[in-house]
């Protein structure tokens, strides 16, 4: 008996499944980063990034669109009329009729909006495994709504403006189907995750299922709905913005304009406008949801 | 009116006569709701005729839709999708490699500096709302028509998005092992490497995987505006009523979505 040498080998052991182990784990990193950076290589060349047909310097070509971009302001005049070149009121020459545009965008986003939630509230109901106890419907339904988060919104928004004419009412349409798609899936999950007793202690007094959604139901899923709504709201004031582009409505279609004409620095105007919308719409919506979540935690 | 009703009133007054104010408060807000709703229907000229008749033609599309149809060049349909997947990745690799420093400004706990955490902030959250296609629109006028633009557009969409949840994965990371390693003698570096990268990378990974998916949705439109991808192929077909071609690749299109969504999310239940 020599107590060492079983401890020696012990640990010997232990060495070589740590190096094994280490080795194997290097081996698994260097296959995983090797494909990657093939994948990413790969891509990168398949979609022209390092294409000599470009100008050979990518980076370049962005300085030089950057300076396009930007708007001719001169320091002096800055502040003249719009007959003065160099001022802000000549960049912004058509100011009145952009904010009109951008006016509209937050119309169609909100009629969508409100539109798209009520059809996502119904759909809810019907896609919710504790309240609809038809397994059937339940599969249709959430694989419809599946199917419209699926579909890209511009998509969406060509189909519909083929259908509806160009302008607005195809905006709409599309912005209702894409926030009937998403919320459809968070209500019905809301509604899956609401205490039932009360719904249950309304059975059991005999009241209809109507009376049970109503009063069992509604109540608890409401500031969660309406926080949810918000949400959506914000996303689809920039999902509005883009809506115009191909003809539905809002200042996509003076984005659309201003290229068409090569006015790179109108676009910057744009651009600058409809950073300021949505964070000003971000901005109430958040004031909002702060206070449906208060009420809330104060009940 | 029994003595349970009585007593229950002296408990609680308001639960059996709740005070006018809440009692008209739902109203009010629902009846503000649909006036607004009404008035800026009116507003769009969103009428049942228009209504009526865009549904009526929409039910045609759908109609005309089935049996989807290849249109004789499926190959084509295919390199397009190709081309559309190697849009997300490059833009997605892009957007990547300007989060990382973006988001190590944007985190509170490591730059110590008020000001400048706040303003990374700011210029990101005013940034992150404005849509791909809108910088797709003007890219192609800038560095031409191609995959290029789409690629560009998608990682400047991309960047002040990925670089805020960059920054909070940061702001999230457990302390205690950097601590427990400067407590043992480790340096600053050694601490970074051996405590915080091995929380960050596994969270970063999958934030940027997540991208990926996203990408893959949002690089289908921007052919829209000539920057690549099946989005072209998508509106000549719908521009010529081509519905059964564009239903083809619609449902194509969905089941590569599908596929890429399947294969993202094992890796990224891998990596957590």
């Amino acid at each position: 008996m020599n107590p060492p040498e079983p401890l020696s080998v012990a640990v010997a052991d232990f060495e070589a499944l740590r190096r094994d182990s280490i080795r194997k784990h290097r081996l698994q990193s260097i296959v995983g980063v090797a494909i990657v950076s093939i994948i990413v290589f790969a891509s990168m060349s398949y979609s022209d990034v390092f294409s000599p047909a470009l100008g050979g310097d990518p980076m370049q070509r962005i300085a030089t669109f950057l300076d396009r971009l930007a708007p001719d302001i001169d320091p002096d005049a800055a502040f003249a009329g719009r007959a003065t070149r160099g001022s802000i009121a000549a960049w912004y020459y058509d100011f009145p009729n952009w904010l009109a545009a951008a006016w509209q965008t937050i119309q169609m986003a909100v009629v969508g909006t409100m539109l798209g939630g009520l059809l996502a509230v119904g759909a809810a109901f019907f896609a919710a495994q504790n309240v609809m106890r038809i397994g059937l419907v339940r599969f249709l339904v959430r694989r419809v709504m599946d199917a419209l988060r699926t579909i890209p919104d511009l998509i969406l928004a060509i189909i519909f403006s083929a259908a509806f004419g160009l302008g607005a009412v195809a905006g709409v349409v599309t912005i209702i189907v894409v926030t009937l798609g998403s919320l459809a899936k968070l209500f019905s999950e809301a509604i899956e995750s609401v205490d039932m007793r009360p719904a249950e202690a309304l059975k059991a007094s005999g009241a209809g299922w109507i009376a049970q959604m109503r009063y069992g139901v509604v109540p608890q899923v409401l500031p969660n709905f309406a926080s949810y709504l918000l949400l959506r709201l914000e996303i689809n004031i920039s999902v509005a913005a883009a809506l115009g582009i191909v003809g539905a409505g809002g200042i996509g279609v003076e984005l659309q304009r201003a290229i068409t004409y090569t006015e790179f620095d109108t676009y910057l105007a744009l651009l600058l406008m409809i950073v300021a919308m949505i964070t000003l719409i971000d901005m109430a919506s958040e004031e909002l949801r702060h206070r449906l979540i208060g009420k809330e935690s104060m009940a | 009116m029994n003595a349970t009703v009585a007593s229950a009133r002296l408990i609680a007054p308001e639960a059996l006569e709740p005070p006018v104010g809440r009692k008209v408060r739902p109203y009010a807000v629902a009846i503000a709701l649909i006036v607004v709703l009404v008035w800026f229907c009116i507003d769009l000229e969103m009428t049942p005729a228009v209504f009526g008749k865009g549904l009526a033609s929409l039910r045609r599309f759908i109609g005309a839709m089935i049996p989807p149809h290849d249109g004789g060049q499926p190959w084509r349909i295919v390199l397009a999708l190709v081309e559309t997947f190697a849009m997300a990745v490059s833009g997605t690799a892009i957007a990547a490699v300007f989060a990382a420093p973006l988001g190590v400004l944007a985190a509170k706990a490591v730059v110590r500096n008020a000001v400048i955490h706040f303003a990374v902030r700011r210029v990101m959250d005013l940034f992150r709302g404005i849509p791909a296609l809108v910088w797709a629109l003007i890219l192609v006028s800038a560095v031409g028509l191609g995959p290029f633009a789409g690629v560009l557009a998608l990682a400047f969409a991309d960047i002040p998005r990925l670089a805020k949840l960059h920054a909070e994965a940061i702001e999230n990371l457990d302390q205690r092992p950097l601590e427990a390693l400067r407590a043992a003698g480790a340096g600053r570096l050694a601490a970074i490497r051996f405590a915080a990268v091995p929380q960050l990378a596994p969270i970063w990974s999958s934030q940027i995987l997540y991208y990926l998916e996203q990408n893959f949705r949002n690089a289908a439109i921007l052919g829209i505006v000539g920057a690549g991808g099946i989005g072209f192929a998508l509106e000549e077909r719908i521009r010529i009523f081509a519905f059964d071609q564009v239903a083809y690749i619609v449902l194509l299109y969905c089941v590569c979505v599908g596929i890429l969504d399947w294969i993202s999310s094992r890796i990224r239940a891998r990596l957590t």
